[in-house]
């Protein structure tokens, strides 16, 4: 767990210094206050990105040359500082030449936000992200493979895009990396899938607390038969031509909602929908537990406000016991006994009191 | 009353030292103010050292490496293995692979490599040269030794097919070996390191 976060010129925070404590700690406050931005520099720290944006850069708070968020994991310090120029990785003030071994050394990270429910209804990307956010907790080498697929893929687009004829020795030399990582992502996936299945079932079960409500998933690759992405691109280069981009591969790739056995995002009551986004991530924290024998960190952003008392006890009485739980929330109307009395600090103007 | 700012000779060795590489606005006002509290006995030979480079250095032809006026010690050097040639993307490339003492052979130095995403293709590189010198015929093996992220891969992916078709069935085209570092553990190795280090595993002896 956690014992301590301190940030600089992060998002709203001049500096900001937080002890920690184990259990549930309620950030509490009006919106706009930065009580999102205290879990999102949790998350920065831990896994070195956010799940609000792509770009590090728009974490710098206004005017300033970059940010630094530090803080104790355990007998652990981590230290992550971002500049324009430099990036610093320390692990008890150790530089860290990348971050793999950063990441070996920190902690284990669930993001749950209220909205979680875009994972069930909308496009496949959210779904590949929370795959992809999993898979690089899990597998070292994930982050690399999914970097290095996605500069490959915007390279071979730019290609398919600049010239009037396609100049396709220059790239079929992007297709055979696309190929290389492709396979490598797609392979970490389903075997991530397969092994989140069971976990996924019992949560939907213990949220919705009906022993006849399944949820199962399935891994839909778009890599083409076998998983063979180069032979699938080389039968499908007419298409490519025609639109300009690469039209296979695990970019495109779907994770499949089935409750009772039909897609969630069409045939699940909104009841049923919202159980799912929970049962995903709660099902996250339980892999993540049995897996890595460490219980993650559960950063949860502005759920508890909406949640109705059924489904906020299942959870609570679900996730690992051993997990530190950060939450915001912005009135406490619904806290009740079945809470305990956790930890409360409120969060006005970039202050924590 | 007019703004004071730095005497314009000043002001344009800032200006050149701006365009030095990994040298931002606060670096070169510090090193051209620094430069000149030294005074004229470190700058006249300073300056005198940048020009005589400048004049004396040129680009070999061949290999891509640097020579002085006519004399590229590679190329013409004795002793080398004339069936072998390392492709590289920068000269500076070169000294690591001669310092290792493990490669006796030639060069030839890219200057770049392929990057869509920052506008570099084929026809900037010495891409041209090297298919001319691949064709005739004095090499047996032409070894890539280009960077191991996605830009040096696919070059040398793109290069292999060039190859191919300049030196002909008996051309060997090789890559450096990719995998577990030296004192490295498998533990601590990542899937995609692993997987290529089973790909470019050898015949123990
Ligand atoms: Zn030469």
């Amino acid at each position: 767990m956690l014992t301590s976060l301190r940030l600089s010129h992060f998002r709203c925070f001049e500096s900001l210094r937080l002890p920690l404590e184990p259990g549930m700690t309620l950030f509490f406050g009006d919106n706009a206050q930065g009580k999102t931005s205290i879990l999102e520099a949790a998350c920065v720290l831990l896994r070195l990105q956010s799940p609000r944006t792509s770009s590090l850069s728009e974490l710098v708070h206004f005017g300033a040359p970059g940010f630094a968020v530090a803080g104790d994991l355990g007998d652990t310090e981590l230290r992550h500082h971002y500049g324009p120029r430099i990036r610093k990785l320390l692990v008890d003030g150790e530089a860290q030449a990348s971050s793999g071994p950063y990441l070996r050394q920190s902690g284990l990270v669930v993001w749950m936000a209220s909205d979680d429910l875009a994972l069930v209804r909308s496009s496949a990307e959210g779904r590949r992200r929370y795959l992809d956010f999993m898979a690089a907790q899990l597998h070292p080498g994930y982050g690399t493979a999914l970097r290095a697929y996605d500069r490959a893929l915007r390279s071979r687009n730019v290609l398919l895009k600049r010239d009037a004829v396609p100049r396709w020795n220059e790239i079929d030399a992007y297709t055979r990396l696309l190929a290389e990582h492709g396979k490598m992502l797609t392979t970490l996936r389903r075997s991530l899938v397969e092994r989140l299945r069971p976990h996924t079932a019992e949560a939907q079960r213990h949220i919705s607390g009906r022993e006849d409500e399944g949820l199962d998933l399935a891994y839909e690759a778009a890599s083409g038969p076998g998983d063979d992405l180069a032979a699938t691109l080389l039968a499908r280069r007419e298409e490519e031509v025609r639109r300009r981009q690469t039209v296979a591969g695990p970019h495109r790739d779907d994770l499949i909602l089935l409750v009772q056995e039909r897609p969630a995002a069409k045939f699940a009551s909104e009841g049923q929908q919202r159980t799912v986004a929970l049962a995903l991530k709660l099902a996250q924290s339980r892999l993540f537990l049995t897996e890595k024998e460490r219980a993650p960190v559960l950063l949860i952003d502005d759920v508890f406000g909406e949640l109705d008392p059924g489904r906020r006890n299942a959870l609570m009485a679900a996730w690992p016991k051993e997990s530190q739980k950060l939450i915001t929330t912005t009135h406490l109307g619904w806290l009740d006994a079945a809470c305990g009395s956790p930890r409360r600090l409120v969060v006005s103007g970039g202050r924590v009191a | 009353m007019a703004q004071i700012e730095y005497p314009t000779p000043l002001l344009q060795l800032i200006a050149q030292l701006k365009r030095l590489p990994g040298i931002g606005a606060r670096s070169a006002e510090r090193i051209g103010v620094w430069l000149l509290q030294r005074g004229p006995e470190f700058m006249d030979p300073f300056a005198a050292t940048v020009q005589q480079a400048g004049s004396e250095v040129a680009e070999c032809s061949v290999c891509g490496f640097f020579r002085t006026k006519d004399l590229c010690l590679i190329c013409e050097g004795s002793g080398r293995e004339d069936s072998l040639l390392c492709v590289v993307e920068q000269p500076a490339d070169i000294l690591p692979l001669e310092r290792s003492g493990g490669y006796k052979g030639h060069y030839h130095t890219l200057r770049g490599r392929i990057s869509p995403l920052d506008n570099v293709g084929p026809e900037d590189l010495r891409i041209g040269e090297l298919s001319k010198r691949v064709r005739e015929g004095i090499f047996s093996e032409v070894i890539l030794a280009l960077s191991a992220d996605v830009e040096g891969e696919a070059t040398a992916n793109y290069l292999t097919e060039i190859l191919r078709d300049a030196g002909g069935a008996s051309l060997r085209v090789t890559r450096l070996a990719r995998g577990i570092p030296v004192g490295g553990g498998l533990e601590s190795a990542d899937e995609l390191t692993l997987c290529r280090a089973l790909e470019g595993r050898s015949l123990m002896q």
